[in-house]
């Protein structure tokens, strides 16, 4: 199986510079999907092919992209696309990452920065169902990844470890959970079927939101899709990074 | 509080609760909240302000057909709200919402003032779709726009404008329905529930910036 998994992994990562192709497949998001006004189901969402970047992107590389977009540097930042804790624990006079971290994974970056970091590699971020979808492994090891990633969202933040630190999923993707939160293209979509926001009614979202989970016992993805619905998009946190995302086609 | 969670029996919505008191989450919650083309008005400064939403550039296409800029708001204050064409209710009671924001307005008010709609969605509502639209709720003011643009062009609107939305099952929109009204800047000075009757703070807000 670790013999298997490792071929797996370097067969794939060779190929468009440290990205992962990850198959087209259907996916059964956490929230169910409204078919009309009345109703929801568990039907599966089609996931095309697309290329995952293995890892999240590091203080290196974004360090690499400030340098050549100066627009994204901490110090000239535009207030529209931030929080005012962008980079913060870039703290050297140059406001340029630690050489310590330039192989730890990225944080402290809004939604507009990792947007316009990834466009800027001819990349986009990974939509929340392409990300769910890899962080699924196809469901190798199920039950061991869900105990794994809430024994993570369970302890106290430690030093962020660098990237591939542990070992790939079975996609060849690191570090989808354990080390960061990321962001996701569409991070701003409903996690739920609002019928009651029709009603005018917003407060029964939340509450009915939970009721139509395709899966009850799934608390960490519940908890992502709660993180996620909480964030806007000049957000920024010690935990929140991102890693780019490109079409197979 | 770790070892909790061990119970398949928790209910979700304590989870939930839970969640929040989780290192991972209250760190990533130390958040500061803040906040040939179609002309519609002299065009706004050069150099728009650091929190202007003219700092998106995407090219947007207007009705007409013609590319469109965030930046060509610029000049005058704005009232903004993203609907699609295809929507059955809460679209055309934004926009006589924000008609009826218009018909406070004296003629002379009204004509500092741009009033621009954005699509959801990029498929359907092409430039001969928004001009059906505009027609259907007799929308024949210069004073306004309406706009498709490409799915990012959309997300990245409506995460500036802090509108969350979704496409669901038969290519319609789950969407919040909010007007934002900016000044001639493009900073955004207020936003409202498009759904509210009552227009008063938004007509409010927006004669605030006309004086």
């Amino acid at each position: 199986m670790l013999v298997l998994s490792s071929c797996l992994f370097s067969a794939a990562a060779v190929s468009a510079e440290d990205m992962v192709l990850v198959p087209e497949s259907s996916f059964t998001p956490f929230f169910l999907k409204r078919d009309n006004a009345s109703s929801s189901s568990a039907a599966a969402t089609k996931i095309s092919a697309f290329w995952l970047d293995a890892t999240p992107v590091t203080n290196g590389k974004f360090q690499a992209f400030v340098n050549k977009y100066p627009d994204w540097h901490k110090s000239n930042i535009k207030k529209i696309f931030t929080d005012s804790h962008y980079l913060e624990h870039w703290q050297n006079t140059q406001g340029s990452a630690d050489t310590a971290d330039l192989d730890k994974p990225v944080v402290n970056v809004s939604w507009f920065a990792a947007e316009a970091y990834c466009e800027a590699q001819d990349k986009r971020l990974p939509t929340t169902d392409e990300w769910e979808y890899t962080l699924t492994d196809n469901d190798r090891d199920k039950e061991n990844l869900q105990q794994r990633i809430m024994s993570w969202y369970s302890v106290p933040n430690k030093e962020l470890p660098a990237v591939r630190a542990n070992p790939a999923n079975g996609f060849g993707v690191f570090d989808l959970a354990g080390v960061i939160w990321e962001w996701t293209a569409d991070f701003n979509s409903y996690m739920a079927p609002p019928d009651s926001r029709n009603s005018g009614d917003k407060n029964l979202f939340c509450g009915s939101g939970s009721l139509n989970a395709s899966n009850l016992g799934d608390y960490a993805a519940f908890m992502r899709y709660s993180y996620r619905e909480s964030l806007k998009g000049n957000f920024t946190g010690k935990n929140l990074g991102f890693r780019c995302a490109k079409d197979a086609k | 509080m770790k070892t909790n969670l061990k119970s398949k029996l928790l209910p979700l919505l304590t989870a939930s609760a839970l969640a929040y008191s989780f290192s991972a989450f209250a760190e990533n919650h130390e958040h500061h909240h803040h906040q040939h083309e179609t002309t519609l008005s002299a065009p706004g400064l050069s150099t728009p302000s650091t929190d202007s939403v003219f700092n998106i550039t995407d090219s947007w296409t207007a009705a007409d057909g013609k590319a469109f800029q965030l930046s060509k708001l610029g000049g005058k204050p704005t009232v903004v709200a993203m609907v699609y064409t295809s929507c059955q209710y809460v679209c055309p009671l934004t926009v006589q919402n924000i008609k009826r924001i218009e018909r406070s307005l004296s003629a002379a008010e009204a004509g500092k003032v741009n009033f621009a709609l954005f699509s959801f969605d990029p498929q359907r509502d092409t430039p001969a779709k928004l001009t059906e639209f505009a027609k259907l709720h007799s929308i024949t003011s210069p004073s306004w726009v309406l706009a498709q643009g490409s799915e990012s062009a959309v997300r990245k609107l409506a995460v500036t404008l802090g509108i969350k939305y979704k496409k669901v099952q038969a290519g319609d929109y789950e969407h919040d329905a909010t007007i934002s009204i900016l000044d001639s800047n493009g900073v955004v000075k207020f936003q409202a529930d498009a759904m509210n009757k009552n227009i008063n703070d938004a007509t409010d807000a927006l004669k605030a910036l006309l004086h």
